[in-house]
């Protein structure tokens, strides 16, 4: 495999639908109350033209395991990951770095709607962003499940710095294994991303390893706002 | 008199803005908070029973179906909006001293954070409760909130955090804001925050949804 590859998709290409985005406001399927449905819906078409979808990663064969401390080495840099993704990482033999971002024109226009005191229009192309970059993800994550299957191999969930007690402080260790604006996204000193809409983390592989379907379940934050999204995959929220 | 108030109270809870807005489909046509506010003025309904109990009932109502999962985010933005629309009408009442705010409570998200939308939230929430909100914004310093809170003598402040590492940051905060402005009550929110974390790093109080932060602000002023 490429030690790097990268992706780019259409907003069609995540097939988001207006029930996805009243899913992830809460609403169930067929019970998105009014004014709502025909809102998203404009707001779709609102972020079809807003997103710049890119996503990538970069493979590494050397992954070390420090079991006292909780440390995962990548390619000879230590991350402190915590117990619960550490455990979850524990039998990788390989691993990749990801990165994945829905570009700067949603949250762009969705901070300026509010701004201008539209907030219901600006909360729904938040969740948009949200969604298109989960999805991208998931996207990209499928295709690296895919190219491994044929060699035996199996991934785990993705694990972000920022959550599940992996300090986001470690994004910095992780920009640094991967090349310089890698899909056009930056940090901040205080190490947030931006553009906003963009999640970056580890992914495990293995002969050994497992993926959860409800990776919510793995995480000790039981207040957490997307605790109750059922079949969730990701541990990490843009 | 009682009947104009129940019909304000219906409005915001379900955020039935003015006549021409649409929604909800049930309210078509009908007069919304914003006629229906002036209407009350214009007959001599006093300032102080259309907030305690139009403007203020109705939020409250939408805060306790937010905590029960009956409403989402959407929806507590349509009321807040309708609220808005009224409390538009009341400004000058505030402004003249008629009415008179319940207390300032002072929010933003801690320094290094950007996330807006729950701590926009709480503060449109709070001021339907009756609040002056001073919302200072997304990666506020704890010089900005001391200096805000220095300004605002008793007020309450409102912290927000989605990241765990501005939890940390959160902690600087209280700490500077508890050997500044010993006398501000500090309450904490968002989604790495916790009841053990409130108690760790000293903050008054913790919620998990704007509601408790709004019963917990009642509690100040009984």
């Amino acid at each position: 495999m490429n030690p790097i590859t990268t992706f780019s998709y259409n907003f069609q290409d995540l097939s988001l639908t207006r029930e996805n985005v009243g899913n992830a406001m809460g609403y169930e399927n067929e019970n998105i109350p009014e004014p709502f449905p025909a809102l998203i819906d404009e707001s779709l078409s609102m972020a079809e033209k807003l997103c710049a979808i890119e996503g990538g990663f970069k493979y590494f064969e050397q992954v070390k395991f420090d079991q006292n401390q909780k440390i995962v080495k990548i390619d000879s840099i230590p991350f402190y990951v915590h117990k619960i993704i550490f455990n979850q990482l524990r039998k990788s033999e390989n691993a990749v770095l990801f990165l994945c971002t829905a570009g700067p024109g949603i949250s762009n226009y969705s901070k300026r709607q509010m701004a201008d005191g539209d907030m219901i229009t600006g909360y729904i192309l938040d969740v948009i962003g949200s969604l298109i970059v989960e999805s991208a993800m998931d996207k990209i994550q499928q295709e690296l499940e895919t190219a491994l299957s044929c060699k035996g191999l199996h991934i785990s969930n993705r694990f972000s710095p920022g959550y599940c007690g992996w300090d986001v402080a470690e994004q910095h260790k992780l920009f640094s294994l991967l090349p310089e604006k890698f899909c056009g996204v930056q940090l901040s000193e205080s190490a947030l991303m931006y553009p906003i809409k963009s999640v970056s983390g580890v992914i495990g592989i293995g002969t050994s390893i497992k993926k959860h379907n409800y990776a919510c379940g793995l995480c000790d934050q039981d207040f957490c706002i997307y605790r109750n999204r059922k079949k969730q995959t990701t541990i990490h929220h843009s | 008199m009682e009947e104009i108030l129940e019909k304000i109270a219906h409005c915001v809870e379900f955020g039935k803005i003015n006549k021409i807005s649409p929604y909800p489909p049930d309210m078509k046509g009908m007069d919304g908070a914003d006629e229906l506010t002036k209407l009350a003025l214009d007959s001599g309904v006093p300032v102080q029973d259309i907030l305690s109990k139009a403007l203020i009932s109705g939020m409250q109502k939408v805060g306790v179906k937010f905590r029960e999962n009956k409403v989402f985010v959407p929806q507590v933005l349509m009321s807040a909006k309708a609220m808005n629309t009224a409390m538009v009408h009341l400004k000058p009442y505030f402004a003249s001293g008629t009415v008179q705010h319940k207390g300032t409570f002072i929010i933003g998200t801690v320094m290094g954070d950007l996330h807006d939308i729950g701590k926009n939230l709480v503060a449109m929430m709070i001021e339907g409760n009756g609040w002056e909100v001073i919302d200072l914004g997304v990666d506020v310093k704890p010089e900005k909130f001391i200096e805000a809170a220095s300004q605002h003598p008793g007020c309450t402040i409102g912290l927000s955090a989605l990241l765990t590492t501005t939890m940390e940051n959160m902690n600087i905060t209280v700490k500077q804001l508890k050997e500044k402005v010993p006398a501000s009550k500090i309450c904490i929110g968002g989604a790495p925050v916790n009841q053990e974390f409130c108690d760790k790093i000293g903050a008054d109080f913790y919620s998990a949804d704007p509601q408790g932060a709004i019963e917990y602000l009642s509690t100040l002023v009984a």
